[in-house]
């Protein structure tokens, strides 16, 4: 009885501290870094306005220098540039700017799994340059980046490339405009939904399960208790 | 070696846990790295396993006795473990499918590793309190790279719990599967 009191008062204060810090039972898998939403999902908790970046590339000798421009400090947006990929006739830098778009675009069709970013340079892009944007572990992981000339659409896929690490999504873009990562919305349920009402049907399953087959099984162990009589250890902690 | 490791308790136990410390604290250091995570948690989880080889099975809690209850009391302490995120369902995340078999991989590796070899190692070292209390410290500590500081207290709330389901049940078939439903889950 002293080690099931023991036990019952653990996972009592395993609640309670699991109870702070949503969601609970977390092992690292997930992101460390929650999501920076300019229109948060109702199952977001606090949330931060996102970020913007800015990014000033020099040229040198008519090549645009490699570089990166990131949404800073969230590091939601980032671009990669390789050597030359500007049109950079005629300057000696060149300005990027990655700004979070508000209002929320929406589109038809369309659900966006992160905010929508608007991606200006000084220079128009001749070769490809690298967008991997993070979206929030809360939502669907997106299928592909949507890209646009206006917030208002239209919205083009424009595809994704292998992941390169957890809830992120990569592409390699050769214009400048609106992006956002999403999925149709005929692909999968609304943000959150499916797992969200899983787990307490789970969990309850659990428990049911847990309750229906231990009563017996705890029927047949007493039974035989005298059987396993071997497996006591009197080491208390 | 070996012979020298089984001989020292304390030598055993350190070097144990030093290893699991260094395996946990290279994954969660690797697994950041691009299109690394999912082979460096699998290796990283299977590194861990090694943690339990030359243990014998019912050391690290894996006899086959009991084994319905042993199922069942891990459906129980994943019931436990994923009461909050269930509570608060609209602020449970997403587990990818590609995340699926490395959680798998770790939660087996971690569970061997920490409520079995270093648990037993402890235990012979001071009993079931320094076991308890050390498997649940290193574990805390090993998972001070891979979680946000505010996340520790439930980890270690976590690994006393399971810490406390080893000792009272001297079972790791428990602590497997609940431990790798709630990563399954999550």
């Amino acid at each position: 009885m002293k080690r099931l009191g023991l036990l019952a008062s653990a996972a009592v204060v395993y609640l309670l501290a699991a109870w702070m810090v949503a969601p609970g039972f977390y092992d690292g898998f997930t992101p460390l870094l929650p999501y920076n939403w300019v229109c948060p999902p109702p199952q977001a908790g606090s949330n931060q306005q996102p970020s913007s970046g800015h990014q000033v590339i020099k040229v040198v000798t008519g090549i645009s220098d490699a570089s990166s421009a990131f949404t800073d400090p969230d590091t939601q947006v980032v671009l990669g540039f390789n050597f030359g990929v500007f049109d950079s006739t005629g300057k000696t830098s060149i300005t990027v700017d990655i700004k979070p778009v508000s209002p929320c675009p929406k589109a038809a069709g369309i659900t966006f799994a992160t905010n929508t970013y608007l991606i200006t340079a000084d220079a128009p892009l001749v070769k490809k340059a690298t967008l991997v944007m993070r979206f929030s572990d809360l939502v669907p992981a997106p299928s592909t980046v949507y890209y646009a000339t206006s917030a208002d659409g239209p919205w083009t896929s424009i595809g994704a490339l292998s992941q390169a690490q957890p809830f992120t999504i990569d592409t390699s873009i050769d214009k400048f405009g609106y992006f956002a990562a999403g999925y149709p919305s005929s692909a999968i349920a609304p943000s959150g939904g499916g797992s969200s009402r899983l787990l307490p049907i789970a969990i309850a399953v659990l428990i049911i399960v847990v309750i229906v087959a231990g009563i017996p099984l705890a029927i047949i162990r007493r039974r035989h208790a005298p059987d396993d009589g071997e497996d006591e250890d009197d080491s208390e902690p | 070696m070996l012979s020298v490791l089984a001989a020292r308790p304390a030598v055993r136990a350190a070097v144990i846990a030093t290893y699991i410390l260094l395996v946990e604290w290279a994954r969660a250091l690797a697994s950041t790295a691009p299109h690394a995570a999912v082979p460096v948690l699998i290796l990283g989880g299977l590194a861990l396993v090694l943690a339990g080889a030359g243990w014998p099975a019912d050391r690290l809690g894996l006899g086959r006795s009991r084994l319905g209850l042993r199922i069942l009391g891990g459906f129980a302490l994943a019931a436990v473990l994923l009461l909050p995120a269930a509570a608060r369902a609209s602020a449970a995340p997403i587990l990818p499918a590609f995340l699926v078999l490395p959680a798998v991989v770790v939660s087996v590796g971690e569970e061997i590793a920490f409520r079995g070899a270093l648990y037993a190692a402890l235990e012979n070292l001071g009993g079931a309190p320094v076991a308890i209390i050390g498997s649940t410290a290193l574990w805390t500590a090993a998972h001070a790279l891979s979680h946000p500081p505010e996340f520790l207290f439930a980890v270690a709330a976590a690994g006393l719990l399971l810490a406390l389901w080893r000792w009272a049940c001297k079972d790791l078939v428990g602590p497997i599967i609940g431990h790798a439903i709630a990563d399954l889950a999550l």
